[in-house]
């Protein structure tokens, strides 16, 4: 795994050929509001599947929000509001008559902070599954197995699956998160800054399994470290005062790119 | 710095000694009546604080000293007698006991699972503008004093229920045959389970609000992390919410019961005041505080009073159990929470 | 990979979900019946009885017209001396235990039993203050009462006095202490003000609580028919009377106790909304 400068991001993000690119999240026209304060304005913006589109920008640019918006995590709080159209798969997520539920079963999220439901490792994993299926008691292991796998985790754990899951290091944690979430077999991952609380190492694992999930998921990532976004994504989306500034494949907007506001965040000018 | 009430704090601190501050050779003569007045307050507020332990102590020594002559006279006889007669001086204290454990169970029975969905309806279906309102009126219900629920207990509570409720589980559990024991009448209104019933309402305040206080504790991100799997409210707060709070749900339910327990006045005026323990709920009973309240002023005799004292001792050691029990919880949960 | 998931199931927790959020709205309607219903008898039966005669003629026999005097002023007494006894003991261990003892193990054990006097029976207290003070002299007085009451005032305002003097920022006590201040007058003359409000606010609470408190009076000031202000003998008491007079077969006895349950009531209220009052203004100065 080599960690490469932002001048020069990794081959795996080859230009993307127009053809093969399925939209699967569409933003038009959004504008989000907290109480009278608009947080989000006029954003426009398309995630493709089996593509990792990163969101970067100066704190407090709007990028968390917009995340929030794409399962409707704003929902639970008073005075928050969205206008605007977000598809999935061509439905408009932000109508009153969205199942919120369906739509969360759809997108999962994984958080900046790990956090673990108080259960065993083995529970955190099987609760979300047994929420949307039967499953007799082999194939429930065998999917626990199967997420944990996937996470990168099942070595370690795989021993002791009845321990209670804050037992597990940051790193851990934040892999059993994932492992959590990939269990209900959403169809769009969310990660909000997942690494920002975890150590170099523990990050680059975490690097390599956004790397290995994007064959099957729709991903978005919010990340303050723009070298992360230039190693792991495909899209990058510059954010700036509530603001979408500037949007394009990765290589390129951290090349080349065309607003000056872009091209002086990416070379450390503010932030 | 500036204390609210702008004044500079030297002057403040001072000016109340009416001291002179500038004159120089007095100072030390200043500073030395000054320090003695520092070690008698500090020995003054640790005095005040090591009375609280002697309060308790006192409580302790003196039950123990006044119940001693029923004590000794009964034994441990004295915990499984039913008889109470005055008269022959005959004294037991299973009526009083089985009545207050009775009482006491029925509320928590009634108020914990009430209490638990008030707390989760106040913190996550309640819009924001209600909160405080609807808080606040629970609140209220928790400083009603024990006697306005007795009085209204005796009056309205009482009543209302030999109308409806008494008839009803009579008719309902009369053909089931354990069940009808339970439940045999006749509805006299006053009885061990409007003591239960009232006890239930005094009760449910405190359970809601603990519970309330450690179900906002929860940190958002894990809620959020389970309604982003598509949990329903329902399921955050039982498979989230719940599992998290447990310590100090446990530590109001606790607290609640302390307090039922002890609680005299509004079960003094509706159980009914019979020494006797029968097996219906609806019959009358007594609990320990209610007969002690009912009898003490009137006791002849050094055993009869003794007796009384024994049962508050009895009573006091039950509380006491219980209430540290809850208080040993509510001590984890901050620790955790806060920490 | 499309989420699959069986419909039946999807349902079957929706449908629980609607059951236990309807339960959480029952619950809470529930309970807040039962205050509108216990305030809307206590006014109606009440009610009808108050007048001037109440708190101006007192307690008569059953038959004959009277008021609540003698009670209510005996309440007064009594509640006065309570507070006079209790809060100074209780602002002096609250404020050991904020400031000179807030770390040591004398505290912790103190607030521990403090917090369990706080929810003890309060019959139990009053059998204490009998055996103590009522046996000993030989009689029962309202000093026995007063001091009964002060027993329950203590733990009240010890809790609010250690709250209290523990949310005064340290920088205060820095502040006094770099111009030399000894630390008991930084205590009383910067540390109390500062907390003067959440203090009293605790004397408040304190006496909401005993105005209503029946039990711990019952063997102790007993009760008097009588205009009496001697306090080496019976007092009579708002919540003793009532007591009294709600049990009693007399209707023109038990309309007396329910005004008198008005009374206390609403002044346990009015306390509860001062106090409340108060911890807000301390809290958005």
């Amino acid at each position: 795994m080599s960690l490469a400068t932002f001048t020069t991001p990794t081959a795996t993000h080859g230009p993307s050929n127009a053809a093969d690119l399925v939209e699967k999240v569409s933003v038009r026209n959004l504008d989000f509001f907290y109480g009278d304060h608009r947080a989000l304005k006029n954003i426009n913006v398309s995630l493709y599947q089996g593509k990792v589109t990163a969101f970067i920008g100066p704190s407090g640019c709007g990028k968390s929000t917009l995340l929030r918006i794409l399962n409707r995590m704003y929902d639970l709080y008073p005075h928050q509001r969205a206008t605007g159209e977000v598809t999935l798969d061509r439905e408009n997520i932000l109508s009153p008559s969205q199942d919120l539920n369906l739509l969360r079963a759809k997108v999962g999220m994984v958080f900046q902070k790990p956090t673990p439901f108080p259960m065993t490792i083995f529970e955190n994993i099987a609760f979300g599954i047994r929420l949307y299926e039967r499953l007799s008691k082999s194939d429930l292991e065998s999917r626990v197995q199967h997420a944990l796998q996937r996470a990168a985790l099942w070595e370690e754990v795989k021993d002791k699956l009845g321990a209670n899951g804050l037992s597990l290091s940051g790193g851990q944690q934040q892999r059993l998160c994932i492992a959590r979430t990939v269990a209900v077999r959403p169809e769009v991952i969310l990660f909000d800054e997942p690494c920002s609380a975890l150590d170099p190492i523990s990050t680059a694992k975490i690097e390599e399994l956004i790397d290995e999930l994007k064959d099957d998921y729709t991903i978005a990532i919010v990340t303050h470290n723009m070298q992360q976004a230039a190693r792991v994504s495909d899209f990058t989306a510059f954010m700036y005062l509530g603001e979408l500034i500037e949007y394009g494949e990765t290589t390129r907007m951290f090349t080349t790119p065309n607003d000056r506001r872009t091209q002086d965040y990416i070379t450390g000018r503010f932030g | 710095m500036q204390l609210p009430g702008s004044k500079p704090v030297v002057d403040v601190a001072l000016q109340g000694g009416a001291i002179p501050v500038a004159d120089r050779v007095d100072r030390g003569k200043v500073l030395q009546r000054l320090r003695l007045r520092d070690l008698v307050f500090r020995h003054l507020t640790r005095a005040a604080a090591i009375a609280v332990l002697v309060i308790l102590s006192g409580i302790i020594v003196s039950l123990i000293h006044g119940s001693w002559p029923a004590l000794r006279t009964f034994g441990f006889g004295f915990l499984v007698t039913e008889s109470w007669n005055p008269v022959t001086e005959k004294f037991g204290a299973i009526a009083p006991i089985y009545g207050t454990l009775v009482t006491s169970f029925l509320a928590m029975l009634i108020a914990v699972p009430v209490g638990l969905f008030i707390a989760l309806f106040l913190t996550e279906l309640c819009p924001m503008w209600l909160r405080r309102p609807i808080g606040i009126a629970i609140e209220l219900l928790a400083g009603i004093p024990s006697i306005i629920y007795g009085i209204w207990g005796l009056f309205f509570f009482a009543p209302f229920l030999q109308q409806t409720l008494q008839p009803f589980l009579i008719s309902v559990f009369g053909p089931i045959p354990v069940l009808s024991t339970l439940f045999a009448g006749p509805p006299y209104g006053i009885g061990i389970l409007t003591a239960g019933l009232i006890l239930a309402i005094m009760v449910l305040p405190f359970v809601t609000s603990i519970s309330r206080d450690v179900f906002e504790a929860v940190p958002p991100v894990l809620k959020e992390a389970a309604y982003g799997l598509g949990c329903t409210t329902w399921e955050v707060a039982r498979y989230v919410v719940l599992p998290f709070t447990r310590v100090g749900v446990i530590g109001g339910v606790m607290l609640g019961l302390g307090r039922a327990l002890g609680e005299t006045m509004a079960v003094t005026f509706v159980i009914g005041n019979a020494h006797r323990i029968s097996g219906s709920i609806l019959a009358p009973g007594t609990t320990i505080s209610a007969t002690i309240a009912n009898e003490f002023t009137e006791a002849v005799g050094d055993l009869y009073t003794s007796s009384l004292i024994a049962l508050g001792l009895i009573l006091f050691v039950i509380t006491f159990i219980v209430l540290a029990f809850a208080r040993l919880m509510l001590m984890r949960i901050n620790a955790r929470v806060g920490g | 990979m499309a989420a699959a998931f069986e419909s039946s199931l999807y349902a079957s927790r929706r449908r629980r979900n609607g059951i236990t959020m309807g339960l959480a709205y029952g619950a809470t309607a529930f309970g807040l019946s039962w205050l509108v219903l216990i305030l809307a008898v206590l006014l109606w039966k009440g009610f009808s009885g108050l007048s001037l005669a109440v708190f101006t003629q007192m307690t008569p026999p059953p038959g004959s017209a009277g008021g609540l005097l003698n009670p209510i002023i005996g309440s007064l007494i009594l509640t006065v001396l309570a507070v006079l006894f209790g809060t100074p003991l209780g602002i002096l261990a609250g404020t050991y235990m904020a400031e000179y003892g807030r770390y040591d193990k004398l505290t912790t054990v103190v607030r521990f039993i403090n917090d369990i006097l706080l929810s003890a029976p309060s019959i139990v207290v009053g059998l204490f203050i009998y055996e103590i003070m009522v046996a000993q002299m030989g009689h029962f007085s309202g000093w026995a009462g007063a001091v009964a009451l002060a027993v329950i005032v203590v733990p009240v305002v010890v809790r609010t006095t250690e709250d209290m003097l523990t949310l005064v920022p340290d920088t205060l006590r820095e502040a006094g202490a770099s111009i030399g201040l000894p630390r008991s007058l930084m205590i009383t003359r910067v540390a109390y003000r500062a907390a003067r409000a959440g203090m009293v606010t605790g004397v408040l609470l304190a006496v909401a609580r005993i105005s209503g408190e029946t039990a711990p009076l019952l063997f102790t000031a007993l009760n008097n028919q009588f205009w009496s202000l001697n306090l080496n003998a019976p007092v009579a008491s708002l919540p003793v009377v009532i007591f009294q007079f709600a049990l009693s077969p007399y209707s023109d006895w038990q309309k007396l106790a329910w005004t008198g349950a008005l009374i206390i009531t609403l002044t346990v209220l009015a306390l509860s909304i001062s106090a409340r009052i108060l911890s807000a203004q301390r809290k958005s100065s």
